[in-house]
């Protein structure tokens, strides 16, 4: 099931045979459910330019007759879908094979964008645009915690990293439009910088060894992308804001595009204020968040065969964390625990952030060139440079506030050349050879040890994958080595200071096979096996200094080996009568020399006090879960979704839980979907409901806490779309937590502080033409 | 992927070849605190006794050195807190720093493990409210036990009992927190 379509939709356009004459062309076309493959009866169709409207049969099958040759905007709505837009050129009679989104939430497959159809037999699951849009004013990771099998460790409410598997930070690997996130993604702490606006397209790859990407993905891959450029020679763009009750924040973006002869080009930027949120008993003071972002974006064709883009993102962050979150040391941990409010609360709202915060800019630019050597061949040549600076303030004494405690930054090239061979129908190898870059250094002036040393990182890569379809299904195989090399100048502890050099190469082999059946009309079932090696991080192995949050201090292993690790995945998809689908999945995952921040029975004398030293260790760690999806479409207009998941971390050797496991989690959704009626469509209402369990799988000894209570939340959504002539106004509402629940959530490192954020009602205003 | 090969090669040369990481800066670490005095002198004359703290390479490298004192039984005493950074250079007066932040700052001198003294604060901040950096001790009979002495920066000074030395509702982060053995006779 080689599905070689793009995410949002996907146009084969046939040109049939005949003469074009006069105005007596035809247009015709079926449109089809993206996920399932279903029909789409009375999608409507309208031509804007002929005003004409026809809505499809019960086949998903539509016509429009007496078409004069030209250019058309072609608009396509149907009960419960996100509209679609196509703009066509009409000389001859055509006809169209049209996907919407209409189970969004079953989409499984790796999305194909522009020159990458990693369809695979991995196992993935996606966001799509239009519900990235509706809340396109939280965090990227936030988006994704949709998906079963995906949970969010958060640093407070301003900054969250996702969680796939039950593995996280070092192991995930994010790719930003194609290039693997560089920066300081080490830190739990530290939020991909990636705008949610310029995501048009997200997805999670739940497999290990996603052998195309590299980085270090041992826990699965998150793959943020934004579209082509549509073919519109016509100037299309769009104006969004959202305001966002609790916090009392302020999203603003403007995105424009045209396609002109020269080259298409897309225009977006985005700014976010955000002043202090507010957990439902009290004010979370020093929350604030402000956001600046822009993503600039040019694609050009040079004859037939090369193809050309290039692609600028800047995101530029400041992050408040909150106040009371701030502490010297264990005997303050532990008051803070006890304290029903967190220290430093104030009790007035504030749009001003203090210390401690964060701030952030990274620069991001790719340039990507396709060239079509021939029908079975083609070769792509990838560039992407980023600048990552990140600057961390502390409350500190004499105006030092001011001064960041860590200032980091960052330089990371990265060379690509992919070569795809298409030798039969079916076949599909792939080979690439890729070079990466990155020159860390901590920036003077700080006054404080670095955490992290200065390091270089340089790691060159090959990789192959073969892939072959067949009538029921498809099977891949592909591996990939990496050398790397990682070389260090560490400051001393002791005194004299001195510089202290490490130089480290690991070799890196990874190995991938899966296949996908179709079993029956019913059911189809996925497996992927992969075996993978990380190599240790630059914060595993040389990092030192306080951890701030849990009051300990952290010590790097300069001796830390590789990890090792399979994963075996078995998916079953099934759908009854076009009514009820499922979607289940199972992992097993044995991870070898599984790198983990071991308390030492030791405690260090400080200024401060006795603190706890944390070494990073090594040990032998099982992981093993699964998701369900369940999905039913009650009628036209009633939907109902439901998501579990289940993961369980062991440590072997010590035979101790694994800390920040996710808990189980069950969330349900229900949508009623209105017709369109005159120039309203799209209508919807919703309400979700997201229960989460306390974490019981940790023994006392493990955490200063006992992980906290299970909770419930819900949820209320409705929307719904007006035309005002060629173009159109969104609006929706969403309001969260509902009843003002009071909570903490097990993977918050800010738990120990305070509770999470409280009532929020979000109401969003788009305006596209 | 054969044909590549040249390719392949030529992106081992590259790493093996990379230009060497140039040196970090050492950063000097004006704020750490290395060295803590604290200077008690009998107020009707004789012996003071000075407790001190040193640790000059911070949280890592090697354990601070921490010396307690020996008092007389039934004595009042000064005590003067010092507290310098000396492995800066300038050398950096923390205690000048505090002085002059002196309402975000307290110090909480308790005694505990049977130690028969009280302390009171002998200074006050611009808004009245005790500082410590100037405090009076007095020993009453023979005994031994531990005197902490703790720094709050950002405290809430107004919450109760913390005017008095009582650091339950103080907040705040803490500085520094020493236990010094001391032995009254």
């Amino acid at each position: 099931m080689l599905r070689q379509i793009t995410s949002i939709l996907l146009l084969v356009l046939i040109p049939l045979i005949g003469q074009s004459q006069g105005c007596r062309l035809v247009i015709q076309g079926t449109i089809v459910d993206e996920s399932t493959g279903i029909p789409l009866e009375y999608a409507a169709v309208y031509l804007q330019e002929t005003r004409q409207g026809v809505a499809a049969d019960s086949l998903g099958q539509f016509m429009f007759q007496g078409i004069c040759p030209g250019f058309y905007h072609l608009q396509i709505s149907h009960i419960g879908c996100e509209n679609q837009n196509l703009y066509l050129r009409v000389d001859r009679d055509t006809s169209l094979f049209i996907h919407l989104h209409h189970h969004a939430e079953l989409l499984n497959e790796i999305a194909v964008h522009g020159s990458r159809e990693d369809n695979s037999t991995q196992m993935a699951n996606s966001i799509a645009r239009t519900e990235i849009a509706r809340e396109s004013n939280k965090n990227l990771a936030d988006l994704l915690e949709k998906i079963a099998g995906v949970s969010v460790i958060r640093n407070g409410s301003g900054i969250s990293k996702p969680v796939i598997h039950g593995l996280h930070g070092n192991r995930i690997t994010m790719i930003n439009n194609g290039l693997v996130q560089a920066g300081q993604q080490w830190g739990n702490d530290h939020a991909p910088e990636i705008d949610p606006f310029l995501t048009d397209h997200l997805t999670v790859v739940k497999g290990v060894s996603s052998l195309a990407y590299g980085g270090n993905g041992l826990g699965g891959v998150v793959l943020a992308e934004s579209n082509p450029i549509e073919a519109d020679p016509h100037l299309h763009g769009q104006l969004n804001y959202i305001f966002q009750s609790n916090g009392r924040g302020h999203t603003v973006n403007a995105r424009l595009q045209q396609n002109r002869p020269w080259a298409a080009w897309m225009l977006s930027g985005t700014f976010k204020r955000q002043g202090d949120q507010r957990a439902p008993d009290y004010f979370l003071t020093n929350t604030g968040k402000k956001e600046n972002n822009l993503g600039i974006q040019f694609e050009k064709k040079f004859g037939s065969r090369w193809a050309s883009r290039l692609y600028y993102s800047l995101f530029d962050t400041e992050i408040g964390i909150l106040r009371g979150s701030h502490i010297g040391n264990l005997s303050d941990l532990e008051e803070a625990i006890t304290r029903p409010v967190p220290f430093y609360t104030r009790d007035a709202f504030s749009y001003g952030i203090g210390s401690p915060r964060q701030a952030v800019v990274h620069h991001l630019l790719k340039l990507e060139n396709k060239w079509l050597i021939n029908e079975k061949n083609i070769l792509s040549i990838h560039y992407g440079g980023q600048i990552n600076q990140r600057r961390e303030f502390d409350v500190r004494r004499s105006g030092r506030s001011d001064l960041p405690a860590l200032s980091l930054r960052q330089y990371s090239h990265f060379v690509e050349g992919i070569y795809h061979v298409t030798p039969r129908p079916g076949v599909l190898i792939k080979s690439g050879l890729q070079y990466q870059y990155a020159y860390n250094t901590n920036q003077p002036g700080t006054g404080v040890l670095p955490l992290i040393p200065d390091y270089q990182a340089l790691t060159g890569s090959a990789f192959g994958i073969y892939q072959r379809s067949f009538e029921k299904g498809q099977w891949e195989m592909g591996v990939r080595y990496d050398l790397r090399h990682l070389a260090a100048a560490t400051i001393s502890r002791e005194l004299p200071r001195r510089i202290v050099r490490f130089n480290n190469n690991f070799n890196n082999i990874n190995v991938s096979f899966g296949g996908k059946y179709q079993l029956n009309e019913v059911l189809s079932l996925t497996t992927n096996l992969g075996y993978v090696l990380r190599s240790p991080e630059v914060n595993e192995l040389y990092s030192f200094g306080l951890h701030q949050g849990v009051s300990g201090l952290e010590e790097g292993n300069p001796r830390l080996k590789q990890e090792k690790s399979f994963k075996w995945i078995v998916g079953l998809d099934g759908a009854v009568n076009h009514k009820f689908f499922i979607q289940a999945l199972g992992y097993l995952q044995p991870i070898w020399d599984y790198i983990y921040l071991q308390p030492l029975n030791e405690f260090r004398l400080t200024i401060r006090g006795a603190f706890p030293v944390y070494q990073y260790m090594q040990t032998h760690a099982l992981l093993y879960g699964s998701d369900l999806l369940v999905s039913y479409e009650w009628n036209k207009s009633v939907k109902w979704t439901s998501r579990a998941s289940l993961v369980i971390g062991q440590d072997q050797s010590r035979g101790l839980p694994l800390v920040y496991m996710p808990a189980q989690s069950l969330q349900s959704d229900l949508t009623y979907s209105f017709g369109d009626r005159k120039r309203w469509s799209g209508t919807y209402l919703g309400a979700h409901g997201k229960f989460v369990f306390r974490q019981n799988r940790l023994e006392p000894g493990q955490d200063f806490l006992l992980p906290p209570y299970g909770y419930s939340l819900f949820s209320l959504e409705g929307g719904s779309s007006y035309a005002v002539g060629k173009s159109r106004l969104k609006f929706s509402l969403l309001v969260d937590n509902l009843f003002n629940t009071p909570y903490r959530d097990y993977l918050n490192r800010l738990r120990y502080y305070a509770d999470e954020t409280g009532f929020n009602a979000s109401f969003r205003l788009n305006y596209s033409f | 992927m054969f044909k590549l090969l040249p390719a392949y090669l030529l992106i081992s040369a590259l790493i093996f070849s990379h230009c060497r990481l140039d040196d970090p800066q050492i950063p000097n670490e004006e704020e750490l605190i290395t060295t803590l005095r604290y200077t008690l002198t009998p107020v009707n004359g004789g012996n003071s006794a000075v407790f001190t703290f040193q640790d000059y390479d911070g949280e890592g490298g090697e354990d601070p050195l921490i010396s307690g004192g020996v008092l007389t039984a039934n004595t009042e005493y000064t005590g003067s807190l010092e507290i310098l950074n000396e492995i800066s250079f300038p050398l950096v007066d923390i205690g000048q720093e505090i002085q002059t932040e002196d309402t975000e700052h307290q110090f909480f001198l308790a005694t505990s493990g049977g130690l028969l003294a009280n302390v009171e604060y002998a200074d006050t901040d611009s808004n009245g409210h005790p500082v410590g950096l100037i405090t009076k001790l007095i020993t009453r009979s023979v005994s031994s036990g531990n005197l902490t002495i703790t720094l709050r920066h950002e405290p809430d000074k107004t919450a109760p009992g913390v005017s008095k030395g009582d650091l339950s509702q103080a907040g705040g982060e803490t500085d520094l927190e020493i236990v010094f053995d001391v032995q009254i006779q």
